[in-house]
């Protein structure tokens, strides 16, 4: 099985995961990205939202999982192709969220090249933004060395 | 007592709804890497490396692109798997059949 370990820096990484954990509890109740289609019967789409909201809890729930006593006594993490493709989404969906909660003041330009400069920003929103860059070097990595894991699943 | 003049109507609302051809849009989002899109294209759809980058390109270039089109239950299910995967998708009637 093909497996990627890396090794985190625990002081830089344990505020970011403070982060994921507050907005873990808004990601129970509320889809990252808005329900698509507007005309779907509202029995439908009661019954869309709640499996999509089961499936994202289970997702932040493996993310946070990987950061256990373990990783705060060693400070590494693994991905391999059992938790790829999930962590991979749990990281889509936070960084949503980030946005949502915390960066839409940035602008998109600056979000989707990620060129900030980060001393100006207020300590809030600098957490913040460095957590979805984080999670985004997350997912840069699972693409890199796992991306056949996650299509051949 | 059942109104069956708005019974009628919302039953050929809903055929005319099930019947034609739907095509599946991709949106554009500030937030999501184009890796990770291309990834989703391609395991969601089969796309191949280099339609799976065009169709990228596409949202993020045009802030939206058509990546399936077909009948309505089948679209539905494309835009719920894409919203398993956080991309935000929708559909619309594909006029061209």
């Amino acid at each position: 099985m093909k497996r990627i370990e890396v090794k985190l820096a625990l002081p830089v990484v344990a505020p970011l995961l403070d982060v994921v954990r507050e907005l873990a509890d808004g990601l129970a109740h509320n889809l990252a990205a808005p329900l698509g289609l507007s005309d779907l019967e509202p029995e439908d789409r009661g019954a869309w939202a709640d499996e999509l909201l089961v499936a994202q809890r289970e997702e932040v729930r493996v993310l946070l999982g990987l950061f256990d006593d373990e990783f705060f006594s060693e400070g590494v993490v693994a991905f391999d192709e059992d938790n790829a493709e999930i962590i991979v989404r749990a990281c889509a969906a936070i960084r949503l969220r980030l946005r949502e909660q915390f960066l839409k003041d940035l602008g998109d330009e600056v979000l989707e090249s990620s060129e900030v400069a980060l001393s100006v920003l207020p300590e809030p929103t600098r957490r913040a933004f460095m957590c979805y860059l984080f999670l985004a070097t997350i997912q840069e990595l699972i693409i890199e060395h796992l991306d056949s894991s996650i299509l051949d699943a | 007592m059942p109104n069956t003049q708005t019974d009628t109507k919302t039953a050929t609302l809903s055929e005319l709804k099930l019947e034609g051809r739907w095509r599946v849009v991709v949106l554009n989002d500030p937030v999501n890497l184009m890796s990770y899109v291309v990834l989703v294209f391609k395991k969601v759809f089969a796309f191949d490396e280099k339609t799976a980058r065009k169709k990228m390109l596409e949202v993020h270039e045009q802030g939206r692109s058509v990546v399936w089109s077909g009948l309505r239950e089948k679209a539905e299910a494309y835009v719920f798997t894409l919203q398993q995967w956080h991309l935000t998708a929708t559909l619309e009637p594909d006029e061209t059949h």
